[in-house]
């Protein structure tokens, strides 16, 4: 089936300002996006810039807004759309580089802020690991399967407004490492998260949950910080 | 930027809307208040604000008092309880609430008004 595919070009060196370019490309049934911009690439123009690597839903590269929202272009059929064009631009709230490929440089420094390790100056009882229950792990277990793809982040109107803002993926492994029960770095985590650019930026729109590709639902962990802040506090 | 507007957005754009509306109100209410010390400009400004248009502006007074409210009740429970993930549920069954309310409200005022 023949769909089109309108894609955001962008090229600093042209000195053209952004435009769509129109590809018309002969979808079959269970082809990605990811798919079909291998074969524009490939067959149609080959100065198209993105970004992939594992084309499993692994290594967050492909993240991308597809027909205006964010998505992993390698875990999107084309097909499953159902619109005869579909519109691809790069995600929303970065410094577009080229085409759908756009600086991250901002969203691992918001990561980076929320110190995302275990901290806890205690050793360990036994000279093993430390140890944490399988009740204690289910609390946090699907904020773990983050993959940083940025999709939550980039479609939080909070942090296009205020590039200070932690954003919902910083927030979330600072929940992940927070509810760790080995951990014991809220403290030095507190500043940072409860702050006006921190926790209390989110003003629950609840895009980033729409927007994650493992479904961790950010907002939720923001909540429990929230919560943990406010007890900590008083 | 732009992405698709579901009721996250939506609600979070009304709530910053009614919450400007209810600021410029509390302005105007501190304004209106302040002619009490003057018979002759109060009974003015009553007169004033008895009119047709200011009966409509009292009823979305109401809108936005309900809405800001009972949104600023959805955010509560959306922070503080286990409900994030129902958000979208609790704001359709606040909203019916809101109406209920909202209609139960408005139609004394415009009664009184001799609207209805």
């Amino acid at each position: 089936m023949n769909l089109t595919f309108k894609i955001y070009r962008f090229n600093p060196e042209s000195g053209q300002p952004p435009h769509y370019q129109d590809f018309t490309v002969d979808v079959k049934k269970g082809e990605t996006v990811l798919d079909v911009l291998g074969e524009i690439k490939a067959h149609q123009d080959g100065t198209l810039v993105y970004r992939r690597s594992c084309r499993s839903g692994i290594c967050g590269s492909c993240a991308m807004q597809i027909n205006g929202l964010n998505k992993l272009a390698c875990e999107t059929q084309a097909l499953e759309l159902q619109t005869a064009t579909v519109v691809v631009d790069p995600l929303p709230g970065f410094k577009p580089i080229r085409d759908l490929a756009v600086d991250l440089e901002p969203f691992y420094e918001k990561l980076r802020s929320i110190l995302p390790y275990l901290i806890n100056p205690d050793p360990p009882e036994t000279d093993k690991e430390r140890y944490q229950s399988p009740e204690d792990f289910a609390k946090i277990e699907i904020s773990i399967s983050c993959i940083l793809c940025a999709s939550c982040t980039s479609s939080c109107p909070s942090f296009w407004a205020d590039k200070s803002y932690a954003g919902p993926a910083a927030l979330v492994k600072a929940f992940r490492y927070s509810y760790d029960t080995r951990d014991a770095g809220l403290r030095e985590r507190l500043d940072m998260l409860d702050n006006k650019h921190g926790l209390w930026r989110c003003h629950t729109i609840m895009n980033c949950n729409d927007a994650c590709p493992k479904k961790i639902f950010p907002t939720e962990g923001i909540s429990f910080l929230k919560r943990k802040v406010v007890e900590n506090k008083y | 930027m732009h992405y698709k507007w579901k009721t996250g957005m939506w609600a979070f754009v009304f709530h910053r809307a009614s919450g400007l509306a209810l600021s410029l109100y509390l302005l105007l209410h501190i304004n209106v208040v302040s002619s009490l010390y003057n018979p002759a400009k109060f009974d003015n400004t009553m007169g004033f604000l008895g009119s047709p248009l200011f009966r409509i502006l009292e009823i979305g007074l109401l809108a936005a008092v309900l809405y800001h409210s009972l949104n600023g009740i959805r955010i509560f429970l959306i922070d503080f309880t286990n409900s994030t993930r129902k958000h979208s549920q609790i704001f359709w069954l606040l909203a019916v609430v809101g109406l209920i309310i909202f209609v139960a409200g408005a139609y004394p005022m415009l009664h009184h008004a001799g609207i209805l």
